[in-house]
């Protein structure tokens, strides 16, 4: 394709500028606090722009940073930046949507220096977890996602925001803290009496020597803290409470990028370096991934809000990846990984406009809506877009993630003479139609409602029109031409079958 | 660093070893006389710094250059007592540097005050170079009688007063126990030098009298730590003290108790290998089980305080509780781990309860529902408080996520790499941090997201703010680059198992 320079220090500079950006930000107050957005979309603006020279870089492994950081009382721990077909999707996702929630949220009123300072920190923590080689920093990082968008709920969400921040603070630090516990055994596993060294090529190395009983052992708590991220019923409690309450913003980076780091840790560590572990676990990971899937769409029918509805629905799509990544196959983490991607620009489209619905016609309540497409056209296109290509619409990128994963599926269900077991994913499949298309009949068509004030609505501004056509294009692009992304994700998963750890 | 040590040997001679314990005593005499001459309570701080930076430099040369000596066979100093010597130099100097600035202080009798901080800190300097069971006594009785005096010093509050009566009774308690236990120990022995005590201990074995000896010795001390069952009169005097003594207690003579701790069972059970072989394993679940029930108690009475100054103190019964494992880990890469924390929990407790006087001083209360809407009249103040309490609830990258990683850690790991037996303890010390994040929260939420009833913008004395500042600097620095210390925990830890 194209000939692009490499820049040196690109991975740093990533996690670096929406840094400075949010130090700059955050100290723009009183009569300069206009300005914030300006500086937030330039910072988050660059760095997009210099994403698209790893995209279009023709050998990922030249980006790789690595300096010493802590050596001592027997511990090494390192600063270790890397990319790779796994990561690289995430980092894009990250600086697409970082960038385009700021140009979305541009009409921010209420202290906008502080809203567009936690959207990049919340950056810097994301672009960290996705592109660490180590687990120290990658724990770090893990961590350093959780503070801004603690108080990006409690200070910019809704009516019951301080319970709902406290409660995703809380839920979601236990996990981590159990996840520590993990990454200290195989760090220290991996090790064998020598120094400790926490990056994931030296932990890689130890891995062939771990035993099974380790690996099951490990891979339960691992797996815990991450599946509270994903999350995974029955620990997803926090995931509806949050996204209700947290500003559009926050729901768009939460549901799109930060439930996929749960994903991404459990491929990134627990399949990489626990493979027997994960074989051990298989059956139970299929077991909850098909109850995460059905319990997600049943819990969407009864729901009233509409964002609710969208935060239930996203639970039952991680589901899906998860059903993908317990297949242990090349096709099912294959389209496991682009599921996450694809779930992450579907999902902002559908944050995005479930919450504009509460500053256009000030509630969400789908039995106050009705009859809306009338009165605000495009609006309502944009939502019907997102529903159709959140249900699988051929031709749209969620479709190609969700095939890739039945197939996958039908495969593994095939190999234990369990078949029976496809018509969970189809039952899924035909829910998930359902609720969309009732919400959006009930919300959109039929008959105007009365119950709230509709003489004086208005349509979507361009800001918010702007943001909305740009991942609703990527979304039709990568639904015409899956291979774009697959091309990434095929490189790392032939890495994991070199490896042995799909089939 | 190349420093030569012997800057300091020339001038001190035989006394090299007790140099930074001199300038203090010295200090503490001369503090009385400087104010009854000059009644100026500035002067007397601007003196007390000036002895306690003199300290710091003696100590900061003989440390650096890896100075060992021994003074009249009773004090050794190494790279362990060295380090000790600077961790109660640095909280001394904390306390110090806010004395005059407090509005808590002043009805006190200043001359006496400042005498009597310095003198407390030389005792826990003396006991960070004890290595005989009498000398550690004499510098703990010599804290603890200063400490005693400062409480009780803030004469027109009645909680003061009750909180020194606690005190003095515990003390009295906590000190007869251990003298108890010296005594069973010299008549089983025949010495009270612990190096010695290990060597006779494991050609004679196990007796029932050394068995009640330790326990004794485990009780008195856990008073000095504030260990769980041993920790009622904490919360009430600190609670009680003016808030600079309230610091003093909670992160210098606390872990005067701890240092005491390692120097007596450490070297009896470990360092002498050959005891080694009897009652380590037993003494290990000891610890493990005060570790686990002291860090639990002291989180979960924490979440019900409303009093700032009470939620502090369960806290530090808590952190207590987690440097506790190294006594039932007894590695030294637990060790190690335990004296960093020490350092940072030094700066991230110590920077919480200056906060505290900070704004007792401008007239806010100590209850947390005071702090309301904090972050809108005082923004650095409530961020530094935020930085603090995560710190302390072990959030990355601050100091107190990495002295826990390591701490935590070192219950997985043994030295030489091999997996411990403590690994539940490692479950339980984490699962308290969790339960820690949700009090340590409520203050955040009340600062930050909670309404106040004005929006006037408060002004802390210039003291405060220093040390404020540099307890952030040190809480962010040792997060990111632990380095700084690390190496001279190892060392030390090297030192104390040798």
């Amino acid at each position: 394709m194209f000939d692009l320079p490499e820049i040196p220090y690109l991975l740093t500079l990533l996690v670096v500028l929406p840094l400075i950006g949010a130090i700059i930000t955050l100290f723009m107050g009183n009569e300069r606090a206009k300005y914030a957005k300006y500086t937030a979309a330039t910072m988050s603006g660059i760095t997009l722009i210099l994403t698209f020279f790893l995209l279009l870089a023709k050998n990922l492994s030249v980006y790789s940073e690595n300096y010493a950081w802590i050596e001592s009382a027997g511990l090494k721990m390192s600063y270790i930046l890397q990319i790779d077909g796994l990561s690289i999707l995430m980092v894009f996702l990250t600086a697409l949507l970082v960038f385009l929630v700021t140009i979305f949220s541009s009409h921010q009123e209420d202290k906008p220096n502080y809203f567009f300072a936690l959207l990049l920190a919340m950056e810097v923590g994301l672009m960290g977890v996705y592109m660490s080689a180590d687990y120290f920093l990658f724990y770090i990082m893990w961590e350093v996602t959780l503070i801004p968008m603690y108080f990006m709920i409690s200070w910019f969400g809704g009516p019951r925001r301080h319970y709902a921040a406290i409660k995703f603070f809380i839920y979601t630090h236990v996990a981590s803290l159990v996840m520590l516990i993990g990454i200290f055994a195989i760090a220290i596993q991996a090790a064998a009496g020598g120094v400790v060294d926490f990056s994931f090529a030296a932990v890689a190395i130890g891995a062939s020597a771990f035993s099974s009983t380790f690996q099951i052992f490990v891979f339960g708590l691992l797996f815990f803290g991450f599946a509270v991220k994903m999350p995974i019923v029955p620990f997803h409690t926090w995931l509806p409470d949050a996204h209700t309450e947290a500003p559009t913003a926050g729901s768009v980076l939460l549901a799109a990028v930060m439930l996929k780091m749960g994903s991404y840790g459990i491929i990134r560590v627990c399949l990489e370096v626990l493979p027997d572990g994960a074989v051990w676990w298989q059956p139970a990971m299929v077991v909850i991934a098909i109850v995460a899937i059905l319990y997600g769409a049943y819990a969407c029918i009864a729901q009233k809000d509409l964002k609710k509805m969208v935060a239930f629905s996203s639970i039952s799509h991680m589901g899906m990846v998860l059903l993908g990544i317990a297949c242990l196959s090349e096709v099912g983490v294959e389209f496991a990984i682009f599921l996450m991607f694809a779930h992450g620009l579907i999902t902002a489209v559908l944050f995005m406009t479930c919450g504009l619905a509460h500053d256009l016609f000030e509630t969400r309540e789908i039995p106050l809506l009705g009859g809306l497409a009338g009165k605000v056209p495009i609006y309502a296109a944009f939502m019907m877009f997102g529903f159709m290509a959140s249900l699988g619409l051929p031709g749209l990128v969620g479709f190609w993630g969700e095939f890739g994963i039945i197939f996958a599926f039908y495969e593994y269900s095939f190999s234990i003479n369990m078949i029976w077991l496809i018509i969970f994913c189809l039952m899924s499949l035909m829910l998930t139609a359902g609720y969309y298309l009732w919400a959006m009949q009930r919300s959109l068509f039929g008959k105007l409602t009365d119950k709230i004030e509709t003489a004086h609505l208005r349509d979507i501004n361009k800001s918010e029109a702007f943001a909305l056509v740009i991942v609703c294009g990527l979304i039709a692009l990568f639904g015409l031409w899956p291979d774009l992304a697959l091309g990434y994700i095929s490189d790392y998963t032939s890495s994991l079958v070199t490896l042995g750890v799909v089939i | 660093m190349n420093i030569d040590p012997t800057i300091i040997s020339n001038i001190f001679g035989d006394f090299t070893p007790i140099a930074p314990m001199i300038i203090m005593i010295l200090g503490a005499l001369i503090m009385p006389a400087i104010y009854l001459s000059s009644k100026r309570r500035n002067l007397v701080t601007g003196a007390m710094l000036a002895v306690i930076i003199i300290s710091i430099i003696i100590n900061f040369v003989l440390l650096v250059g890896e100075y060992t000596g021994t003074y009249a066979e009773l004090f050794t100093y190494d790279a362990f007592s060295g380090l000790m010597i600077l961790l109660f130099q640095t909280v001394v100097f904390l306390v110090a540097l806010v004395s005059a600035a407090s509005t808590e202080t002043t009805r006190l009798y200043y001359g006496a005050y400042s005498s009597l901080l310095l003198a407390a800190t030389t005792g826990m300097m003396f006991v960070a170079t004890a290595g005989d069971l009498l000398t550690i006594f004499l510098g703990v009785e010599l804290v603890s009688i200063s400490s005693y005096a400062l409480v009780a010093m803030k004469r027109n509050d009645p909680r003061a007063a009750e909180a020194a009566v606690k005190y003095v009774i515990i003390g009295g308690i906590s000190t007869a126990l251990t003298i108890y236990g010296i005594s069973m120990l010299y008549g089983v022995t025949g010495t009270t030098n612990i190096a010695d005590i290990a060597t006779v201990l494991s050609t004679d074995g196990f007796s029932w009298a050394f068995g009640i000896a330790m326990i004794t010795i485990i009780a008195g001390y856990g008073f000095k730590i504030a260990a769980v069952p041993f920790h009622m009169w904490a919360p009430d005097v600190y609670e009680g003290a003016a808030t600079p003594v309230s610091l003093f207690l909670a992160t210098g003579s606390k872990k005067m108790g701890l240092v005491v701790f390692f120097k007596i069972f450490l070297v009896l059970f470990v360092a002498g290998s050959a005891v080694a072989s009897f009652a380590t394993v037993e003494m290990q679940y000891v610890f493990a089980i005060i570790a686990a029930i002291t860090m639990t108690v002291g989180n979960v009475v924490a979440i019900a305080q409303p009093n700032i100054k009470r939620m502090l103190a369960y806290s530090s019964i808590a952190q207590a509780g987690y440097i506790l494992i190294v006594m039932a880990v007894m590695s030294e890469y637990a060790l190690t781990g335990g004296l960093f924390h020490m350092f940072t929990h030094v700066f991230m407790k110590g920077g919480a309860f200056l906060i505290v006087g900070a704004l007792i001083s401008v007239g806010i209360g100590e209850k947390i529902s005071d702090y309301r809407g904090l972050a809108k009249r005082a923004p650095f103040v409530a961020f530094a408080m935020l930085l603090f309490l995560f710190s302390l609830a072990g959030i990355p990258p601050l100091a107190g996520f990495t002295s826990k990683f390591i701490l935590f850690s070192s219950a997985i790991y043994g030295d030489g790499g091999v997996m411990t037996q403590w690994i539940w303890l490692a479950f339980i010390a984490i699962l308290n941090s969790a339960i820690s994040l949700y009090y340590y929260a409520r203050v955040v939420k009340a600062m930050y997201i909670e309404k106040g009833e004005t929006t006037d913008k408060i002004k802390i004395p210039n003291a405060f703010a220093v040390a404020i500042a540099i307890c952030v600097v040190f809480v962010i620095i040792l997060g990111i680059y632990p380095q700084l210390i690390l190496d001279f925990c190892s060392n030390a830890a090297a030192a104390l198992f040798a």
